[in-house]
């Protein structure tokens, strides 16, 4: 009955990001009865520092689901963005000022490769984005020869463990993202185009939307977002790897999807892709303190990813 | 009636052949560069190499004609692998006691992912990673570390040949072939394409849905556990972590098949063949010495170009029924 409630009183799909955030709640509880030790707060900043690579890797992934497509190059681009910035840097500070907007740029010159390829040549967004995955994982191979980089511009480093006013820099970072792709998606005419041509690609092509150009910039974004998760990333662990990226994808789609989106398009709110990233790092957060096997942790880490979608699925919803 | 019209233009169109085709081409290039490729034992190498892929991708085609998605493979394939790894020796239950243990998993996996999607109206694509993950943890809690020992019938029987003219892979992937070709025309076949081609007209038509969303599941893991069953005799060992790579290279074989990824449309014979391309081109170009590393972008390229070209012959061919479908 709740869940009717708030449908009736809150925007369209402002139900299942709030369902969302009170199971993380409900984790967050978990993990202080667990391990009553520890201080709330310290594990909330700790969730939160961690949570920052997922959350805005999904942005991107939740603008291409948007359009009904996906993308699957998030973990290389994210591998990639890391490596760059730390070879191009070479544990320097003064070339960071170039290295970065160089790193970005080229993310999200693979994001528009892959837009390009999707509203120009007809590629299905699975498959484009996941060749030029691969593409581009090889070329990074072949320049790195697979080689962990150098470490990492130290102000990098200080920006992941940094506090300004007493809160941690990732969190505010965090902060402003979140609004920011909010403001986004849902604040901007944009944003509203995009609703339009992922829930009726025809009519919103009988209406003269710019499609193309606007598919191109999703994937762009979605580059420039995983490029960011990356350069982040590898200051958060001071180093990079190639394939470092790799266990975000996954997680990015889950997020989405728990957040309440439609897989083939047009529905879902930013709130709901933020939701659903906080959700999947407290999980992981939780299944690290429970000091399982390895096995024990991703047969709880399914079954909750399950029930999750399970309790967001309203009973007897007709789907065709 | 105007559906079945749909179906039976479905059931003709498909990549299959463009996809056969390109196969054999770098088949012939490799052979050129390695003429030992074309001796029954070089033939019975390159099959053992696609077998797992092949038979993977026939159990996802089944799930992408029914217009949804399944992740879950990779989990199937590595619970399947440890269970030959730790129950197929000489104390266990013996190469058929645990292929029917095998088959029976992959039954199950398949029926829970059916469940979750076909009654519960779970979006497929997340669901299928819920049980994709804990399907790994299953196989890290039967077999924590790399090690085993599959049974050597299994081993030495299903990847060697038929005195010495007829490889087993071959025999094992025209056996599958021969069951699609069967079950493609049944009305269970036919209530797969059409639930992918338009749910909602399918309905109208008197298919079930849900049987048919859940059945499609079921096949598939089936497919996964006996492709499970195949990776352990080619290996010989268990693992626990099958590469998430082969997940992503079930997907490009089967869209490389011509196999449209919204659902209704292609089959499995291209997927089949386009398994063959994805291995035949890592043999390629390791013969023409390409470096290792740049397999990779070729991998990407070969994908686009496949998709590129198939647009462009189904373009050139199809338009008018295109239209129609439509």
């Amino acid at each position: 009955m709740t869940a009717i409630s708030l449908h009736h009183r809150l925007p369209e799909g402002w139900g299942v990001p709030l369902v969302v955030f009170a199971c993380t709640a409900f984790l967050v509880v978990v993990i202080k009865l667990i391990s009553p030790g520890s201080a709330l707060a310290q594990q909330i900043e700790a969730i939160l520092v961690t949570a920052i690579f997922l959350v805005i890797a999904s942005m991107g992934q939740g603008l291409a689901i948007l359009l009904g497509g996906i993308d699957l190059s998030i973990g290389v681009v994210m591998g990639l963005a890391g490596m760059m910035i730390s070879g191009l840097t070479n544990g320097a500070d003064a070339a960071l000022g170039w290295a970065v907007p160089a790193t970005l740029a080229s993310c999200a010159g693979i994001g528009v490769f892959n837009g390009l390829g999707i509203a120009l040549a007809g590629i299905p967004p699975f498959i484009m984005t996941l060749a030029s995955g691969s593409i581009f994982f090889g070329i990074g191979l072949g320049f790195t020869a697979g080689a962990a980089q150098r470490p990492v511009a130290p102000v990098l480093q200080k920006l992941m463990s940094g506090h300004v006013f007493g809160l941690p820099l990732p969190v505010l970072l965090l902060a402003v993202f979140a609004v920011a792709a909010m403001a986004f998606q849902n604040g901007s005419v944009e944003g509203r185009r995009l609703y339009a041509i992922g829930s009726n690609p025809k009519a919103a092509k009988i209406v003269g939307l710019p499609i193309r150009p606007l598919t191109v910039a999703v994937y762009g974004v979605s580059g420039l977002c995983a490029g960011i998760a990356g350069v982040l990333l590898a200051g958060y662990a001071s180093a990079a790897t190639l394939d470092m990226g790799d266990p975000f994808l996954m997680p990015t789609i889950a997020a989405v999807v728990i957040g309440g989106a439609r897989v083939t398009g047009g529905r879902g709110l930013y709130l709901g892709t933020f939701a659903g990233a906080l959700f999947l790092s407290v999980l992981e957060t939780i299944i690290t303190v429970l000091s399982l096997s390895q096995g024990l942790r991703d047969i709880i880490e399914g079954t909750i990813i399950v029930m999750a979608l399970l309790l967001q699925t309203a009973p007897g919803k007709r789907r065709f | 009636m105007k559906i079945t019209v749909k179906i039976r233009r479905a059931l003709a169109g498909g990549g299959a052949p463009f996809a056969t085709v390109v196969c054999l081409l770098m088949y012939a290039i490799y052979a050129v560069r390695a003429p030992s490729a074309l001796s029954i034992f070089g033939i019975t190498n390159v099959l053992n190499d696609a077998i797992v892929l092949a038979i993977g991708s026939v159990g996802l085609t089944v799930v992408v004609l029914a217009g949804e998605f399944d992740l879950s493979g990779v989990g199937v394939i590595a619970i399947a692998n440890v269970l030959v790894a730790t129950t197929s020796g000489a104390t266990g239950l013996g190469a058929v006691g645990s292929l029917a243990l095998v088959l029976a998993i992959g039954l199950l996996v398949g029926t829970i992912n059916g469940v979750l999607v076909a009654l519960f109206h779970l979006q497929s694509l997340a669901a299928t990673i819920g049980t994709m993950i804990a399907c790994e943890g299953v196989a890290l809690l039967i077999l924590p570390a790399p090690g085993g020992e599959v049974a050597d019938n299994i081993a030495t029987g299903l990847t060697g040949d038929v005195a010495g003219v007829m490889p087993v892979a071959l025999l094992i992937l025209g056996g599958f072939a021969a069951a699609w070709f069967l079950f493609k025309r049944t009305s269970l076949g036919v209530a797969i394409y059409a639930t992918g081609a338009d749910a909602q007209a399918a309905r109208l038509s008197g298919i079930n849905l849900r049987r048919t969303r859940l059945v499609a599941f079921m096949l598939a893991g089936l497919c996964y556990a006996f492709a499970g069953y195949m990776l352990s005799a080619e290996t010989g060992t268990g693992d626990p972590r099958v590469s998430s790579a082969l997940l992503l290279f079930m997907y490009a074989a089967v869209a490389i098949g011509g196999t449209s990824l919204s659902g209704g449309k292609g089959g499995v014979f291209g997927s089949l063949a386009g398994a063959g391309i994805l291995t035949v081109l890592q043999k390629m170009l390791f013969a023409l010495g390409v470096a290792e590393f740049y397999t990779n972008i070729f991998n990407g390229i070969v994908m686009i170009c496949a998709l590129l070209f198939g647009n462009l012959a189904s373009l050139l061919v199809g338009s008018v029924r295109r239209q129609v479908a439509k």
